[in-house]
């Protein structure tokens, strides 16, 4: 029997990660200080991951997508993290929360006008579903939608929206008398605006403002789904996004995992290296050990989750274990770097700010406590 | 235009190498296709496709590798990258020398009854730089070593290959079928040219990546098996390693306390000035 490969278990996902890896010393690595400090999306490098064919990643190809798996989604986030994080999740706020989501909840007509934009990077796609006064308790939102003919007029703000100042078309979540729906709106559709960019602590290299629905008009063939099927085409997705969070955060974890164990091994304080202190050893190897645990959970939570088999229990306990294992071994480098960890030349600095936002975008800790507490008690009673 | 590329892994010139006795401790290597094999690879895919129209295939890659089954992962990424088919001919290392190899291509060479025949200059592990050329000696073939530039020329009929001498760039015309080996400069974007791609067209400098439509379509392209038995080529080694090395760590330096003692040590020590 050939050896277990935990991360790879094909030679179709050996071949694809080697591509995210050759891209990323060619092409992520070089840019991402430049664009956490500027604050901007690198366009040019969405499009070049068009190119490749990793925006459909999760397309069959028979509808000009690559026709890959979870297992592959999460091997695209976990090696882009490891270079550049705020660019996994402009990635990610596309592929996943756009294409992924509109692909399975529209016709084949919508596909028609849609899909090969965004799939090869022309277009870039957002999802609004937070508001100023909703996030978490997301059927709280007030974003509505009036039928109007053969037209919706959508009224409301959508806040934290990654890729908003950027991206061309958005998938809207807004009731339609107190139903959630989803609907496609594009950027040009008069009555639609984004706000300035939104500052924040990481993510930098991806971009998010709030979005502006002023008596927006959307034609009624851009209803995705049916009215009110809005909160069942949210949860479908889930998962596959939850999962491919927690890989990010895994990507970060393996990434400061490595700079620290370097850093250590030729930094000399009192006579040795820093790796012989055994306050230092501590940092490396529990950051190795729950970077590892988060692997092993992630990978095999990965191989169960599609879109007609679903796994609510683990994409949540994946998101929830790994993204403060992310964090914390952020935190654990920066502390063996010392001073040269807080400036920006070690880069985990970038790490340690970039690795907060997965404990709460994509669903906070609390969500994911609430949802498996919730689940194994369903399964009980 | 039909084409035979040989491609071979070896392990990871990043990594560091262990030893076990007198030979390399193969255990934990990484293995990678040889970057020179990779431009070879690339070189015949620009050869037979025009890249002006959507890279419409144009002829045929068949990629050639003498190892174990591992090796499968190795032809699978060319395969990946866009050539149409494989071959595997089973052999270990420690059996083969540069002559069995070239032996073992020129049967291949028989059979399938290529156009040409592109290889990497040389591997990264042992360096040898001689399968192109004996290939070339037993098929009595044209050949053009340590190519940086392919022009199809006369009509497909011959090609016009660059080669970086001491003195420049000397062109070379061989008249196909025959042999090249390429070079670095091979993934130029503007280094090979078909007469087919538009001759003003430029590729991204390097190797290409495999696309996941490549890696899809990939699983569909055969990878065929063989054997030094089948193909009828004796398996003796002549070639024998008599030792491997570690080079020698560099000795410590000395410090001199003056210009005038540099200059003293450097004349009468290295004897340098």
């Amino acid at each position: 029997m050939d050896a277990f490969d935990l991360e790879n278990p094909t030679p179709e996902h050996k071949l694809l990660r080697q591509t995210v890896r050759d891209l990323v010393r060619d092409a992520v690595e070089p840019q991402a200080a430049e664009y956490d400090e500027s604050a901007t999306l690198n366009r040019g490098l969405l499009q070049k991951c068009g190119e490749l064919g990793l925006l459909g990643i999760t397309i069959p190809e028979a509808q000009g997508g690559a026709g890959m798996d979870t297992v592959a989604a999460v091997i695209v986030h976990h090696e882009l993290a490891k270079s550049d994080v705020g660019f996994t999740l402009a990635y990610l706020a596309h592929s996943m929360l756009f294409v992924n989501n509109f692909f399975h909840n529209s016709t084949e007509e919508q596909r028609r006008r849609y899909l090969s934009k965004v799939i090869s990077g022309e277009w870039v796609g957002a999802m609004g579903m937070t508001e100023p006064g909703a996030g978490t308790d997301v059927l709280g939102m007030k974003t509505f939608a009036r039928r109007d003919g053969n037209r919706y007029i959508l009224k409301g703000r959508k806040a934290l929206i990654t890729n908003a100042p950027d991206a061309n078309v958005f998938l809207v979540y807004a009731k339609v008398d107190e139903r959630v729906t989803a609907f496609v709106v594009e950027r040009s559709f008069a009555g639609f605006s984004t706000d300035k960019k939104t500052h924040k602590m990481g993510m930098r290299s991806s971009t998010m403002s709030e979005v502006i629905f002023d008596d927006c008009v959307v034609p009624a063939e851009n209803l995705l789904g049916k009215e009110g099927g809005g909160v069942q085409n949210m949860m479908r997705n889930l998962e596959v996004e939850r999962i491919t969070l927690a890989a990010m955060s895994l990507g970060i974890a393996d990434r400061c995992v490595e700079i620290m164990s370097k850093y250590a091994a030729t930094r000399m304080s009192f006579g040795k290296s820093l790796a012989e202190h055994g306050q230092i050893q501590r940092y490396i190897a529990e950051s190795y050990a729950m970077t590892e645990a988060a692997r092993a959970l992630i990978y095999s939570v990965a191989r169960g989750v599609s879109h007609e088999s679903r796994n609510r229990l683990g994409s949540d306990a994946a998101k929830l274990f790994a993204a403060p294992v992310g964090k914390m071994v952020a935190d654990h480098a920066m502390q063996v770097l010392g001073g040269w960890g807080y400036c920006s030349e070690y880069k985990v600095e970038r790490f340690f700010r970039d690795a907060k936002l997965l404990e709460i975008g994509g669903g906070t800790l609390e969500a994911h406590q609430k949802n498996i507490t919730k689940e194994l008690l369903r399964q009980i009673s | 235009m039909k084409i035979l590329v040989t491609a071979k892994r070896v392990p990871d010139p990043e990594q560091k190498v262990k030893f076990k006795g007198n030979t390399l401790d193969q255990s934990g290597v990484n293995w990678q296709l040889n970057q020179f094999d990779e431009y070879a690879v690339e070189s015949a895919l620009r050869l037979t496709e025009n890249a002006s129209s959507g890279n419409a295939r144009n002829g045929e890659v068949i990629v050639v590798s003498l190892g174990p089954k591992d090796v499968q992962q190795q032809l699978r990424s060319t395969l990946a990258m866009g050539a149409d088919r494989a071959i595997l001919v089973d052999a270990s290392d420690e059996n083969l020398d540069s002559e069995i190899v070239a032996r073992t291509v020129q049967k291949l060479v028989e059979q399938e009854r290529p156009d040409l025949v592109l290889l990497g200059k040389l591997a990264a592990d042992s360096e040898a730089n001689d399968v192109g050329q004996r290939l070339a000696g037993y098929l009595g073939w044209p050949q053009a070593t340590f190519a940086c530039s392919i022009e199809v020329t006369d009509g497909g009929k011959a090609l016009l290959v660059g080669r970086e001498v001491d003195a420049g760039v000397e062109t070379k015309k061989v008249t196909l079928p025959a042999v090249v080996t390429v070079d670095l400069r091979i993934v130029a974007p503007q280094a090979v040219k078909n007469g087919v791609t538009a001759a003003t067209h430029a590729y991204a400098d390097g190797p290409r990546y495999a696309s996941l439509k490549g890696i899809m379509a990939a699983k569909k392209k055969t990878i065929a098996d063989s054997s030094l038995a089948a193909l009828g080529v004796a398996a003796t080694v002549r070639a024998k390693v008599a030792s491997v090395d570690a080079p020698p760590a560099r000795k410590a330096g000395v410090k001199v306390a003056s210009v005038e003692e540099l200059v003293q040590k450097l004349h009468n020590e290295a004897k340098v000035i």
